[in-house]
């Protein structure tokens, strides 16, 4: 028996902390090798600091703006702009000489497409000769003599197009527009610009400033970087502080801090050794885990205190023990709701980085769980017992004390003034949120005295703008933009775009031609239209190509003159105000502009903005939702009641309202940032709930006298550690105000006072309503049953699953069939009972090898079971090779599968997880091979994304994400978009990516026809993205009809062969 | 030729079953291969062979088929079996054909495929494997090895065919195999002084000093009905097991030794014996793994012992365990572990009691499966001996493939393995097929 069995008598939860600490050594090695094992991961981190990075990937406007930029080369730009603010602006040997010289110097950098740097230096204007119509540079040299400035100046004036877009209408400023090779490499070009900007030539009265959403994202990573720098150590600082005030013991200050590095160190580290980049808003993540961190570890310490006061014979190990056994269900329960608000996040959002952030904070929060119920008895039991000056005396008096009792005296003696206020803060709560706006600027995460900020702000005030929203005009044959008729057209749309708000200029073909038009007939301004002559319009194009570049129009029209783009400068990227203008062109196309000969979509960075930011309102009010719902729900579950779940929500309801008043009030947007507060606020608050009830459950148990007697003793104990865990969690988010990126200032901000509230509503409005209403599930004096913490997280990882599913099956594309019933379909398709083919396979490596493999197969239908058996024909050294699989229809039944090797005179049995693996030197799988243009149902989750029109045919996309990780790994997939021919039930094509999400692969078939009646596949051809390598399978010999013998399917068959 | 004679051949021809043979659906296939094998510790050439494998498919009626593939070999080194080998181990019918001493040329396999109902019969020269194990035997002895080259050699060539009849039955959802084999045919060994003569004493008797030595010639059994092997296995599909019971009534392939001691020294007499072998195999895959087995007993077996008639006479019961798995993408590994038993063991037998060999194998393709590499580990627990094979094979095009491989033997020189550890060598093969 141990020498601590004797000390006093044991409960299980003792028990459980004694054998623990006799395993403490073990416990410390493993907690300092998990963290050094993770840390080993932490140099891998990479940062992604792009917008992108937000939206989610398969986002039809995202990807459809990708096409555009593959065919009109339209990424992102660095806008530099010179201002000169003199009487004849910009028009004087020092400006222009700086363009050039910045022009020269920036398409010498790197990640700079030298082709497409557009500025004064590199565009030509068009004008009109004795022969017809010359192109000429702008530029030769930079511009020195007075005649030539006056010319340029001439030249701009005449020339709409450049006028707002390349040069100010009030010639105070002309931009350089670079755009970049490599988005991902944006904050070094940034870097590279700025750096070359300070070397520029000076000269008098000209200002450089640098935007544009290549800039944003370029500076952003760096604006943060320098964030973390401040932000992280300070908030450790805070924490630290608090914890001394606390406790004024060494231990209880340093210990927590442990656990706070474990956390940090943990977390990120399994982040990245995941391959999860540390975005914008993970920088807020940090702060978050460092005060979230410390909590548990805050409670066991008071609790250790206050047994060494109350035992002050009790050993070392035996205060650790009875700390731990009683604090240990608090804290667990308060972990499991904080995971709970911030996994909340992860189903109930689109944006990558809002649900890492979610699922991340979840880990950090477990891992500081984990670490202060293991490593911090384990070491506090090695060390003296010593006293804290905090908890000197039996009377608990300490500072903290007095001031949380006289708080508690005064509650319980105005239960209804406590009321009354709640309820005002309640009413004012659901004023403000009808007053909260969804807005997103990216601009606005940096300060107003940034000079990015300024340039912004500067630049779109004098030109155009910097934002773009294209339309990307679609006519259906070759050089149908030579009709005048669909100029026209194009024409019009630009009219009717320069109508709308924030919209300073458009450019698009047509312009040009204008300008052509008008050169070739002496300049004469009336001729400034589209000329009404087809044939014309083409030699105009000629005319231009005999003294211009032929990459001059290569942004504004394709070069079978099929497509076009037009291109629309707005000068604010604010969501709100762009919103109306995205739906007024969405609008204009569909009743105006599409006609037969001519169709429009409309694209651009500005409605990629629009389509993922209109998301945030509903992904914000599912976290919300989710996270509440969570919280009651756990907290129902754990005290066995389900108005103990609403009574713990009160606190976290009257937050959440305030925050939406102080929104609302006080102009604060939801936005990207902002959204997540919520769920976050939710998760912490409702810990304070948790730790009251639980402690006015036990006061009220056992107590005598009144309710308010035995209340009042809830405030020095549970209450004081209350208070400094609220403190520590608020000043821990504070710290997020000093943030430099206001975003996160707004968020550490919002949190904090969610938090504060929380906490006070905990402590006055729940005691108040006990002493008035005395509920059944507090006074009842029934003994409290046992919590047991594998029955709640199994509820809660119920629920979370099921919030996956609802929220998955609500953002189906509403007017599209439901991705379950698409892949229903398809598997139901009529594949005949029999089915005899020749299949040749042609596998061509990356250096164009082919090489070529003849295969005879059949299959039949016994019922619902399929079997497959395939036999090589050539060539000689694989003939013979036979395959045969039994595909079960109970997916619970693994199929079985057997391969015949001729070299062994052998059939194998070969193991059906293999299935993910190639078959046979393609690059098709096992499984693919098997279930020919079908899935196994249950192996995914589906989702219609829309539809996607390939060779003219329009096909439902599906997505399908792999139901968990263990059949990810067996299939060797991530993720699967088919696009599934509704007429058929066929996929046209299929993309594929592996687990890391890599793109791997692309399926598509061909030869689609009817034969015996059974739509059938002739041609599957396969490119692995990632090898190089390609397979092309082509049927022959379809025979439907002829029934196919059992006996083909059997083992003997494979060792017999068929010739 | 005169008119006359020519009016007669192309007479002849015309009624020929050759106008026929050309009416035939026929298939024609053949693969060439050349290998070099260069010996590690001499630097010598063990071999330099060209071969050349015809194989021709004929449909005779939509019911019969026909399958020949013959062997023409033409071994420079003339090491592996120097000289013309001796052939009484084969049976009349299934002998070599040899042209000077490094030319050879043999119809492997000659058979027909028919169906009769549901049955199925292949009659003809052909090779019948049992068994689920790789390498190991227990089930495969329905035909015998020829180990010219030790078990360096492929499966392929090693086995040799023989004239057999090979009913397949379906009994209900079982399938009875039934095989009968007249062919008295057995296990060729090479000869002494070739590169892979076995010395171990565990399978050459060691003579006494001093005592002349008179070896007989070998009884071989003729009785093409009375001396032919039978044999029945039934195989079966159920609830995900692959499962089969065998049973062989058959001459055991090699001779059993017995000596005879008298005044003038010691004779020799090699005779084949007979024995049952009763056993059965499984296998089913769990998850990324495949487990396979086999069992089987022989009754009458022989085992050499220096003293009295030099062999003892036991039954054996031998087992192979083996585990595959496939979990690695590309990737291919398997464990076996082999165990033979002698029931009836005698001490002063040259081997143990239990036998235990282990095989492991990793095979790993690249490269769409154009290269592939593997290791072969076969390691004999009892004496530590084993041998390890790497081969690294290349599909240059979809028909010529090139092989680089090396085979080191390691251990006691009394050891199955070690015995030949004077023999690791490296490998260079170009297999051509059209």
């Amino acid at each position: 028996m141990n020498e601590y069995a004797k000390a006093f008598p044991q409960t299980k939860a003792q028990n459980f902390f004694w054998r623990m600490i006799d395993l403490r050594w073990p416990i410390i090695t493993l907690s300092i090798l998990f963290l050094g094992l993770a840390g080993s991961f932490l140099p891998t981190m990479v940062k992604d600091t792009t917008s992108d990075a937000f939206i989610n990937p398969t986002e039809p406007s995202l990807i459809y703006r990708h096409k555009v930029q593959e065919i009109f080369g339209l990424a992102d730009p660095i806008v530099i702009a010179v201002i000169n603010e003199g009487s004849n602006g910009i028009y004087n040997a020092g400006s222009l000489n700086l363009v050039q010289w910045l022009t020269d110097n920036i398409q010498r950098l790197d990640n700079i497409d030298p082709d497409k740097l557009i500025s004064l230096a590199t565009e030509s204007n068009i004008v009109g000769t004795n022969d017809g119509m010359e192109v000429e540079d702008f530029y030769d040299t930079a511009p020195t003599s007075h005649e030539r400035i006056e010319w340029i100046k001439n030249a701009i004036e005449q020339f709409p197009l450049y006028q707002g877009s390349l040069v100010a209408k009030d010639r105070s400023a002309t931009i350089i527009i670079a755009e970049l090779i490599d988005e991902a490499k944006s904050p070094e070009t940034y870097d590279a610009i700025m750096e070359l900007i300070k070397s520029a030539p000076n000269t008098l009265g000209n200002e450089i400033h640098v935007a544009g959403e290549g800039a944003v994202s370029g500076y952003m990573s760096v604006y943060i970087d320098n964030d973390t720098k401040t932000l992280n150590p300070l908030a450790g600082l805070v924490i630290t502080i608090i914890l001394f005030i606390a406790f004024f013991t060494p231990r209880a200050t340093v210990l927590p801090n442990v656990i706070v590095l474990a956390t940090a160190v943990g977390t990120f580290g399994i982040m990245a050794g995941v391959g999860v980049s540390f975005y914008v808003i993970t920088n807020g993540l940090i702060v978050c885990l460092i005060g979230i961190a410390v909590a548990d570890s805050l409670h066991i310490f008071s609790q250790y205190y206050e047994e060494m006061t109350e035992r002050p014979d009790a050993g070392q190990k035996e205060l650790v023990v009875r700390a731990m056994a009683s604090m240990w269900r608090p804290v667990t329960l308060t972990t499991v709701t904080t995971m709970a608000g911030f996994m909340s996040l992860w189903p109930t959002n689109d944006m990558p980085p809002i649900q890492y952030f979610g699922l991340f904070g979840a880990l950090g929060v477990f891992i500081a769980w984990a670490y202060s119920l293991t490593f911090l008895p384990a070491v506090l039991s090695l060390l003296p017992k010593r006293k804290s000056r905090a908890f000197k005396h039996k009377e608990k008096t300490s500072k903290s004390s007095r001031l949380m009792l006289s708080l508690g005296a005064k509650v319980l003696a105005n239960p209804k003034k406590i009321l009354t206020a709640g309820v005002i803060i309640i009413l004012l709560g659901i004023v403000g949120t009808n007053r909260v706006i969804i807005e997103e600027m990216r601009v606005e995460n940096f300060k107003s005295t940034e000079p990015l900020y300024l340039a912004d702000k500067r630049i779109n005030a004098k030109m155009d703008g910097t934002y773009y929203l294209d339309i990307m005009v679609e006519t259906p044959d070759f050089e149908d933009l030579y009709k005048a008729e669909n100029l026209e057209h194009i024409e019009q749309l630009q009219a009717y775009l320069a109508t709308l708000p924030n919209i300073g200029g458009t450019t698009s073909i047509v312009d040009y031609i204008k300008q052509m038009h008008k050169a070739v007939n002496e300049n004469d301004p009336d001729y400034f239209t589209i000329p009404d002559n087809d044939l014309l319009i083409a030699q105009l194009f000629l005319l231009y190509s005999a003294s211009g570049e032929p990459t001059d129009f290569e942004e504004e029209i394709d070069g079978d003159r099929q497509l076009a783009l037009v291109r629309a400068n707005l000068n604010i990227g604010s969501f709100v105000q762009n919103r109306d203008v995205v739906l007024a062109v969405e609008n204009y196309l569909v009743n105006h502009f599409n006609n037969d000969q001519v169709t429009g979509n409309i694209t651009g960075r500005v409605n990629v903005d629009y389509h993922w930011i209109k998301g945030i309102k509903d992904s914000h009010l599912a976290s919300v939702l989710v996270a509440f719902l969570a919280v009651i729900t756990m907290a129902a579950i754990l005290f066995r009641s389900v108005w103990a779940g609403l009574f713990a929500a009160i606190p976290v309801g009257m937050s959440i309202l305030l925050i939406y008043a102080v929104m609302g009030f006080g102009n604060i947007w939801l936005g990207v940032g902002t959204s997540m507060f919520a769920s976050i606020a939710i998760g912490l608050g409702v810990d304070f709930a948790i730790h009251t009830i639980d402690r006015m459950k036990e006061l009220l148990a056992d107590g005598k006298g009144s309710i308010e007697s035995r209340l009042v003793k809830l405030y020095p104990t549970t209450g004081r550690a209350l208070l400094f865990n609220f403190a520590a969690i608020a000043l821990g988010f504070g710290v997020l105000l000093t943030s430099d990126v206001p975003p996160l200032n707004k968020f550490g901000g919002l949190v904090a006072i969610a938090i504060a509230t929380s906490f006070i509503a905990s402590m006055t409005i729940l005691p108040a309503l006990v002493t008035l209403l005395g509920p059944d599930f507090l006074v009842s004096r029934t003994r409290r049953r046992k919590f047991k913490p594998a029955t709640a997280s199994a509820i809660l990882a119920v629920m979370v699953i099921g919030s996956v599913i609802f929220n998955s099956e609500q953002t189906q594309a509403s007017d599209l069939p439901l991705g379950n019933d698409i892949i229903k379909n398809v598997i139901a398709r009529d594949e005949g009972e029999f089915v005899t083919r020749n299949l040749t396979l042609a596998l061509t490596d990356r250096r164009g090898k082919v090489r070529l493999q003849e295969t005879k197969s059949f299959r039949r239908y016994f019922g619902k079971e399929k079997r497959t058996v395939l036999f090589y024909t050539a060539p000689a050294n694989i003939r013979g090779t036979a395959f045969l699989t039994y595909d079960y229809p109970d997916v619970n039944i693994d199929d079985d599968q057997w391969l015949y090797m001729p070299a062994l005179r052998k059939v194998r049995r070969i193991s059906v997880s293999d299935r993910g693996d190639y078959f046979l030197g393609t690059d098709l799988t096992y499984e693919e091979i098997k279930k020919e243009n079908k899935v196994e149902f249950s192996d995914y989750h589906y989702k219609t994304l829309g539809t996607e029109t390939i060779d003219g045919i329009t096909t439902y996309t599906v997505e399908g994400t792999p139901v968990d990780d263990i059949i990810a790994k067996e299939l060797g997939y991530s993720k699967v978009i088919w696009s599934i021919d509704p007429e058929i039930w066929i996929s046209r094509k299929v993309e594929l990516w592996d687990r890391n999400g890599n793109h791997l692969k692309t399926i598509t078939n061909h030869d689609i026809d009817k034969i015996d009646d059974i739509w059938t596949v002739q041609k599957i051809h396969v490119v692995n993205h990632k090898t190089g390598h390609k397979s092309m399978l082509t049927f022959s010999n379809i025979n439907y009809k002829a029934a196919v013998s059992d006996n083909m399917f059997k083992q003997n068959m494979m060792r017999r062969g068929i010739r | 030729m005169t008119p006359l004679r020519g009016m007669i051949a192309s007479g002849l021809l015309s009624l020929s079953p050759l106008t026929a043979l050309a009416e035939i659906p026929t298939d024609f296939q053949a693969i060439m291969k050349s290998e070099v094998a260069v010996g590690l510790s001499d630097g010598d050439l063990q071999k330099w062979d060209f071969s050349i494998r015809p194989e021709i498919n004929m449909s005779l009626s939509d019911n019969i088929r026909l399958t020949a593939i013959g062997l023409a070999r033409i071994e420079a080194a003339d090491n592996l079996e120097p000289g013309r080998p001796d052939q009484f181990m084969r049976g009349t019918m299934s002998k070599r054909g040899y042209i000077g001493d490094i030319v050879e040329v043999e119809l492997r396999e000659f058979y027909i495929d028919t169906s009769i109902g549901s049955s199925y019969l292949r009659l003809g020269k052909q090779q019948i494997v049992w068994g689920q194990a790789d390498g190991l035997r227990v089930l495969d002895v329905v035909n015998p090895f020829n180990y010219r080259e030790f078990i360096l050699d492929e499966f392929e060539d090693r086995r040799i065919p023989l004239w057999s009849l090979n009913l397949e039955v379906p009994v209900g959802d079982m399938m009875a195999q039934l095989v009968w084999i007249p062919d008295q045919t057995y296990d060729q060994f090479p000869e002494t002084g070739a590169t892979f003569a076995i010395t171990s004493p565990r399978f050459i008797p060691t003579a006494p000093a001093a005592m002349p030595v008179t070896l007989n010639e070998v009884s071989k059994p003729n009785n093409f009905i009375g001396d032919s092997d039978v044999g029945l296995r039934l195989s079966a599909f159920m609830s995900g097991w692959d499962l089969t019971l065998n049973y062989l009534y058959h001459y055991q392939d090699r001779t059993v030794l017995f000596q005879s001691h008298h005044n003038n020294g010691v004779t020799i007499n090699p005779e084949y014996h007979r024995s049952h072998l009763v056993g059965g195999t499984f296998s089913n895959a769990f998850g990324s793994f495949t487990l396979r087995g086999e069992i089987g007993y022989s009754t009458d077996k022989f085992f050499l012992r220096p003293d009295q008639d030099g062999v003892h006479k036991s039954g054996e019961f031998s087992y192979v365990l083996g585990l595959d798995y496939g979990g690695i993408e590309n990737s291919f590994i398997s464990v076996q572990f082999f165990q033979s038993i002698i029931t009836g063991y005698v001490e002063n037998i040259p081997r143990d009691k239990a036998d235990n060999q282990m095989t492991f194998l990793v095979d790993r393709d690249f490269m769409n499966d154009t290269l592939k590499a593997s290791l072969l580990l076969i390691r004999s627990l009892n004496d530590g001996d084993g041998v390890v094979e790497v081969d690294i094979e290349y599909e240059m095009q979809d028909n010529i493939t090139l092989t680089v491989g090396a085979d080191i033997f390691y251990g006691t020189k009394r050891g199955l393995f070690g015995q030949f550890s004077h023999n690791d060598r490296m490998t260079l093969a170009i297999e051509i097929g059209f």
